[in-house]
């Protein structure tokens, strides 16, 4: 191994350790650096951010353990490496836990050092490797997502204009059929652009990514807002869209745009689904640590074998009444992904031809003050 | 007494986008100018002085509809046209899905007078432009 750039911390208390230690892996190549206390040693570590650290668990001062647990904090790429005298399985298993990736007992020879000084090296390199072609394919995603949205809805938006010029007669008067077909034609562009827009945004729900914007937000305000938006069409359904105040608070930690679209699609669904002169009740009860919003709507209901497939991508439910919901079928499981990134459940039941009820289970914020 | 014919100004870069507008403002009797990237708008926002403009956001071009929207309301360049309306046009989506919603506030930048989403419905778009220009 004559891989100079790599470095090396050795900590340990013991003179002759750091020396012989030194001789070897300086005549290998290696920059190293020695410390006789985990004090010492630390402030090295976090000086050269070195790929191994090999440390003694037994010293004065700060003990192996904790300087490993240490190591990962100041430096998470270094490999602490444990060398010790007393080498017991439990010291390793502890220090394995804290950390440490291998474990060399004293006395060793040189040919040993190397070994595992080389298995720790590997272990830098697949890791390294490993974060690259995770970082290059996040881009990549990231990348298309962006080119998908542009490239794929510009075409889109742009024959969906033409369409709305032509229907709006401003180009000249067409015939009744001419319309009829250019209006299913401007139908399917619409619900194509649609779906794109529907998958684009369950391609973009990242947990990691939502919880980082994570602020207290009030359910019962998130609802309010989203009935608003609905009334109207509500109100041309001839449904009844009722809300019941929360008796305490409502507070819960979360992302509010996602949210808002998570409860706009079970909404939109409760009207869509719904019979004239329906209505679709919201309402709110705590259980555990847990707030439970109910969605209860009185519409055509949903046959018990389709509740497991209905969170399912392109899932739809066959309606006999003809009434082919619009739609591109993401929308419960946008919003099952959205809960389940805020660690929540979506619950159902439903009697076919009465309706169905929508229970969305989140956790209440802590410290709520609403 | 004839009224001036009111100038619009379409700035996008995907010409079947201007062409089918053109016909809508024609039909209100308005004028149509279109540009097909940021720059020759900047130059036919001077040169035309247009009443209002409508503004594409995502053009394949670095200095995009945000910073064009920006640099008209607050540049000197564009002190003499700075209270044009600007209204955005655009595809663009939030990362999260809804609607798009212009937050000059938290961004430092300078938002438009309003904004439709692509694709535009005819009356829609007419009706913001009349509302801006009675302004």
């Amino acid at each position: 191994m004559q891989e100079k750039n790599h470095s090396v911390v050795v900590i340990d208390d013991e003179e002759s350790m750091r020396d012989s230690c030194r001789m070897i892996l300086e005549k290998d190549g290696f920059l190293t650096e020695t410390a006789e206390d985990g004090k010492k040693g630390l402030e090295k570590v976090k000086e050269m951010n070195p790929d191994i650290a090999l440390v003694d668990l037994k010293m004065p001062g700060i003990g192996g353990l904790d300087v490993i647990e240490k190591i990962k904090e100041i430096s998470p790429d270094t490999v602490p490496i444990v060398i010790t005298g007393y080498a017991t399985v439990e010291s390793a298993v502890e220090a394995m836990k804290k950390g440490a990736y291998d474990f060399l007992p004293k006395p060793f020879t040189p040919e040993q050092l190397r070994v595992i000084i080389k298995r720790g090296l590997e272990k830098i390199k697949l890791f390294r490797e490993a974060e690259s072609l995770r970082k290059e394919k996040k881009l990549i995603e990231e990348n298309f997502i962006t080119m998908v949205s542009h490239q794929l809805r510009s075409p889109l938006v742009a024959i969906a204009q033409y369409f709305e010029v032509m229907l709006s007669g401003y180009v000249g008067e067409m015939s009744k059929e001419h319309k009829d077909m250019l209006s299913k034609a401007r139908n399917r562009v619409e619900s194509l652009l649609e779906l794109i827009n529907d998958w684009l945004d369950a391609a973009r729900i990242d947990k990691g990514q939502l919880v980082e914007k994570f602020k207290p937000v009030s359910l019962h305000n998130i609802l309010k807002k989203q009935i608003e938006f609905l009334q109207p069409i509500a109100e041309k359904n001839k449904i009844n869209l009722e809300i019941e105040p929360p008796t305490g608070k409502s507070t819960i930690r979360g992302d509010k745009e996602t949210l808002e679209q998570a409860f706009a699609n079970l909404l939109n669904n409760a009207v869509k689904y719904n019979k004239p002169n329906g209505s679709v009740t919201i309402s709110f009860r705590e259980k555990d640590d847990c707030i439970i919003t109910d969605i209860k709507d009185t519409g055509v209901g949903i046959d018990k074998k389709h509740i497991p497939q209905l969170f399912n991508q392109f899932f739809r439910v066959n309606r006999s009444e003809g009434k082919q919901g619009k739609g591109s079928g993401l929308g419960l499981s946008i919003s099952k992904k959205i809960i389940d990134a805020h660690s929540g459940r979506i619950d159902v039941s439903s009697t076919l031809g009465k309706g169905s009820t929508f229970s969305v289970t989140l956790p209440k914020h802590k410290k709520a003050t609403d | 007494m004839e009224k001036a014919r009111a100038k619009i100004l379409i700035i996008d870069d995907d010409p079947d986008f201007r062409d089918a507008i053109t016909p809508i403002l024609h039909s209100a009797s308005y004028d149509a100018i279109t540009a097909s990237n940021p720059e020759e708008g900047k130059k036919k926002i001077l040169s035309e002085k247009p009443d209002l403009i409508l503004l594409d956001i995502m053009m394949d071009s670095l200095f995009d509809g945000f910073s064009l929207c920006h640099a008209i309301k607050t540049s000197k360049e564009f002190k003499s046209v700075q209270n044009t309306p600007v209204i955005f046009i655009s595809a663009v989506k939030e990362v999260t899905g809804s609607r798009f919603q212009f937050k000059g506030d938290q961004e430092g930048m300078e938002g438009p007078d309003d904004y439709i989403d692509k694709p535009v419905k005819a009356d829609d778009l007419i009706e913001r432009i009349e509302r801006l220009l009675k302004k």
